[in-house]
């Protein structure tokens, strides 16, 4: 059993020849395949495994760094499969031949070359994603539009901000958006941006973790209840006039695949229009917030007998817009409760100061009205709560 | 050195169910780990085949949002916690006492114990499919989406989840000491350390993980139980907690254990690869210590799963994560150089081996993407993390387990499988792996997110999840070849003697199946090859090693 390395293998001449037919036979079947045209198959199987064009100068960097990555992780890819089908090929064992090869058990040198010349290329991987992700996570202090997206199950809403609005500190109300749009996707909602500007996005959730997440902008973040995310990023040019797909990419519940936005893009001077005129509607016409109301009503409200009027509640942004209401006690009332969201579930809870549940509303989907008939509480302070949204509560005196 | 058992009558039906119930032998008990593991290999394939079903075209066909979060949240459970982690560990339990010569595990009775919980954490997670539907929340049950909330996880499938978990985390660490304690205290004379086989090595990394890792994640786990039952305030923003703070703790265990599903299988191909190229492992002690590297740095990565949650320090987890390349890297060019120049010999394990090179090798590649913290802001989140997975725990894992069972099934049964439908099985799986999660990564790219039950016709995401479906059916089609050769050969396999495949390590060294004690007598212990140096004993041309 003398082992003879070269004998009753193929040789490497043999297994070239192999490999050499089977590349040639592979290129030949894409080639029919194709229809001839083999440039315009590998462009195609090239830019599928590339990220979209992006549309945001920030996108951009991340496009190239993908690139960079794409072309070490290809060559690395061809290099070790190659070795593996060679050495399949080369050394597969011929019938009949019981030889015993050389028995190698390492190589120093080997080692060595394998271990430093990977640690150098994660390293060069290292220092290049870094230098990008600095200039893709920098925010300006002042940046041209401030933009709050609030993320709530299964909704975005997009809240336009002065340009002094912080994000607020704990306990702090924060300052009033311009404007808020509130509309589901493809009903005209989703997010106006001006091109070549830098647009501020500051991010929070009321219930779960959503994200934030446009393919075209090459970028996510997390929505995450708790936390005010931010990021920025500037539209390019040259993209004004187009509508970019956004989606949640965090599950976040039964509806996560139905929370999709759009980001229009706007020239500057759009834009402007734009939010000025949506501005000017929504301080022009009385009805929509808290003026039509029977809201204040509510609280000195004759609410004494069992047939009382009922009162009035109503969500708005996953927000109600009475804070604090009241009754009698010892008798049924009644709430008429107004959901104003488009599409998003809400309704009316009420617990007693313990925090145990005395009365819970059904849960439905804006815009939409119930009335809710409650039993009779006894006296005291109670809080009322939209189940699905825990952020929305107020306050509920009975005497 | 075949030797029959001979029973006075033969053994009744009761009788050998009652031997198999209470039995303490770690050889039974690794056979039972192995069938538990594919009962729930096969429910959890269901499970995915039902997503891929429900996603094969656009529109809502099949399933409501609910239950389509709950296939693939338990798809995941079922495939994570009790296949692949119970798989690696039964074959651990048969292999690793035979491989260092001992008779039997260290505590045989936590052995038993370790082993009867994983079917009772089993039945829980089912039981949740008829008490108002299971955890749907993902496998990683994120708060505050897990916790009690209307629009969240509803039911008592979270709870009954939660206890599961740390029901099979207590057999995994009571596991991990029992094999801490085999191999530190019962190795056989002259099995030193460093003679010990790879797969035995694994085992041991593997096991330091669980141990110090599993902990953790049940505490994380307790904690969520009281917020969900109790009004915890650990992880509710609502009431005062951290959602990022769970990630932190989940992700301390779930990343390590990753590597708690790859080393083993890894240990199993650097058994595979040598016997069947006729060759020792290349740098043997490398590999050792790529194996200890990896799990070390497997502890300072986790937060890699959570770059765009806005609340990580990035250049570190971003470095550590691209370091961790570089032991795999070292352990790929080592399985290569086993090839190189050596004898293959095209069985079906080394087929299932080289599969494992080949695919994991994308698995690691797409990893070093994630890597690179922008680049993981487009793709995070997105199919192309569910290709990169896969290529990892099936490219990598399922193949690994699949060689390692062609090639130990000789040894506990006596029979060897069947060739031809084993390579029919290699192929059919293969290739629908391959069809199955190639094209998410281009799905990522393209935009489309994990965990979405239906996606617009208009996104131009439809032929790729289409041919994802077919390869999801054409790896299930994988499985009937591999359960007609095992009920063939379990009636009437080929008789596989002793050492079918000229093993290296000590299981080859007696009968098969063993006997209870395992070993009459042992081969010398020379080096990390005794019944190589066996066989070849005064081969002069051979000379030392």
């Amino acid at each position: 059993m003398a082992s003879s390395p070269r004998t009753g293998r193929s040789s490497a001449a043999t297994t070239a020849v192999v490999v050499g037919v089977f590349v040639l036979a592979t290129v030949a079947v894409l080639a029919l395949l194709s229809g001839g045209d083999l440039v315009g198959l590998s462009q195609r199987i090239v830019t599928s495994l590339y990220p979209p064009v992006a549309v945001t100068s920030q996108g951009a960097q991340i496009r190239d760094l993908y690139t960079i990555v794409f072309l070490i992780g290809v060559a690395i890819f061809f290099l070790v499969e190659g070795l593996i089908v060679w050495s399949v090929i080369r050394y597969r064992r011929q019938p009949g031949d019981d030889t015993l090869p050389v028995q190698t058990h390492g190589n120093n040198v080997a080692e060595l070359i394998w271990t430093v010349i990977p640690t150098l290329i994660v390293a060069f991987l290292f220092v290049v994603s870094w230098q990008t992700l600095n200039a893709v996570e920098a925010v300006s202090a002042q940046p041209d539009v401030k933009i709050r997206a609030v993320a709530g199950q299964f909704q975005w809403q997009f809240e336009y901000l002065p340009a002094d609005w912080e994000p607020p500190a704990a306990g702090e109300t924060p300052k009033a958006p311009l404007y808020t749009q509130n509309l589901p996707a493809g009903e005209g909602g989703g997010m106006a941006v001006p091109v070549g500007r830098s647009v501020k996005l500051y991010l929070t959730s009321p219930d779960v973790i959503h994200a934030f997440y446009v393919p075209q902008f090459l970028f996510k973040r997390d929505v995450v209840p708790g936390r005010t995310n931010v990021f920025e990023f500037n539209v390019n040019e040259k993209d004004a006039g187009q509508t970019f797909r956004g989606q949640c990419a965090e599950l976040c519940g039964s509806g996560h695949r139905i929370m999709l936005f759009e980001v229009n893009a706007l020239t500057p001077a759009d834009f402007d229009a734009w939010l000025a005129a949506r501005i000017a509607d929504a301080s022009a016409t009385p009805p929509p917030a808290p003026s039509g109301e029977p809201g204040p009503s509510g609280e000195p409200g004759p609410s004494g007998g069992p047939a009382g009027p009922p009162v009035a509640v109503s969500a708005l942004n996953i927000a109600f817009e009475q804070t604090a209401l009241n009754v009698s006690a010892g008798a049924p009332f009644q709430i008429a409760f107004d959901n104003k969201d488009n599409g998003v579930p809400h309704n009316v809870q009420i617990k007693d100061s313990a925090g145990t549940s005395v009365f819970q509303g059904e849960i439905f989907s804006g815009p939409a009205q119930k009335t809710y008939d409650v039993p009779a509480l006894a006296a005291g302070a109670y809080t009322f709560v939209c189940t699905v949204h825990a952020s929305m509560t107020g306050t509920l005196t009975v005497n | 050195m075949a030797t029959t058992a001979l029973h006075p009558a033969a053994p009744t039906y009761r009788s050998t169910l009652y031997d198999w119930v209470t039995t303490t032998d770690h050889k039974k008990i690794g056979i039972m780990y192995v069938i538990n593991s594919f009962l729930f290999f096969f429910i959890g394939g269901v499970l995915a085949l039902g997503v891929r079903v429900e996603l094969a075209q656009p529109g809502l066909q099949f399933v409501t949002d609910q239950t389509y979060n709950e296939l693939f949240t338990m798809h995941a459970t079922f495939m994570i916690f009790l296949f692949v982690i119970p798989m690696l560990a039964g074959f651990g339990n048969y292999i690793v006492p035979l491989q260092i010569g001992a008779p039997d595990m260290a505590f045989p009775r936590i052995n038993a114990l370790s082993f009867w919980m994983l079917p009772l954490a089993g039945i829980l997670l089912l039981l949740s499919f008829v008490t108002g539907g299971s955890a749907a929340a993902g496998w990683t049950s994120y708060s505050p989406l897990a916790q009690d909330r209307p629009l969240a996880a509803v039911g008592t499938g979270q709870d009954l989840w939660i206890v599961a978990l740390v029901l099979i985390g207590t057999s995994s660490i009571l596991g991990a000491v029992n094999f801490l304690v085999t191999m530190f205290k019962m190795r056989a004379p002259g099995m030193t350390l460093f003679r010990m086989p790879i797969m035995t090595w694994t085992v041991l990394v593997t096991s330091v993980l669980v141990l110090m890792a599993t902990p953790v994640i049940t505490s994380a786990l307790i904690m969520l139980f009281i917020d969900r039952n109790y009004g915890g305030s650990f992880f509710d923003p609502a009431n005062g907690g951290d959602a990022i703070l769970y990630q932190n703790i989940f992700w301390f265990y779930s990343h390590p254990a990753v590597y708690v599903m790859i080393l083993p299988a890894m240990g199993m191909i650097s058994e595979i690869l040598p016997v069947f190229s006729r060759k020792p492992l290349f740098g043997y002690k490398a590999f050792v210590f790529a194996t200890a590297g990896i799990g070390a740095l497997g502890f300072s990565v986790w937060a890699h799963h959570m770059f765009t949650t806005g609340a990580v320090y990035l250049p570190f987890f971003s470095l550590m994560t691209f370091l961790i390349a570089v032991p795999t890297g070292v352990k790929m060019f080592n399985w290569i150089f086993t090839l190189w120049r050596g004898q293959l010999m095209l069985k079906t394990p080394l087929l299932f081996a080289l599969g494992f090179l080949s695919m994991f090798l994308i698995g690691g590649i797409n990893g070093a993407f994630s890597a690179s913290v922008p680049v993981d802001f487009a793709i995070h989140d997105t199919y192309w993390v569910v290709a990169h997975i896969h290529y990892v725990l099936f490219g990598g894992s399922v193949f690994g387990i699949m060689g390692g069972l062609y090639y130990w099934f000789p040894k506990m049964t006596g029979r060897l499988l069947d060739e031809g439908l084993g390579k029919v099985q290699f192929v059919l799986m293969f290739i629908g792996f391959n069809l199955t999660f190639f094209p998410m990564h281009e799905l990522g790219l393209a935009g489309m997110p994990r965990r979405i039950a239906d996606y617009s016709s208009t996104a131009g995401w439809n032929d790729l999840n289409l041919a994802a479906t077919v390869g999801g059916f054409t790896i299930a089609a994988s499985m009937l070849p591999l359960l007609w050769n095992i009920f063939v050969s379990l009636r009437s396999g080929k008789p596989a003697g002793d050492d079918p495949w000229e093993g290296n390590t000590l299981e080859w060294a007696t009968s098969s199946p063993p006997p209870p004690y395992n070993f009459d007598r042992l081969p010398e212990i020379r080096s990390e090859r005794p019944v190589f140096d066996q066989r070849h004993r005064g081969d002069a041309a051979l000379g030392g090693h």
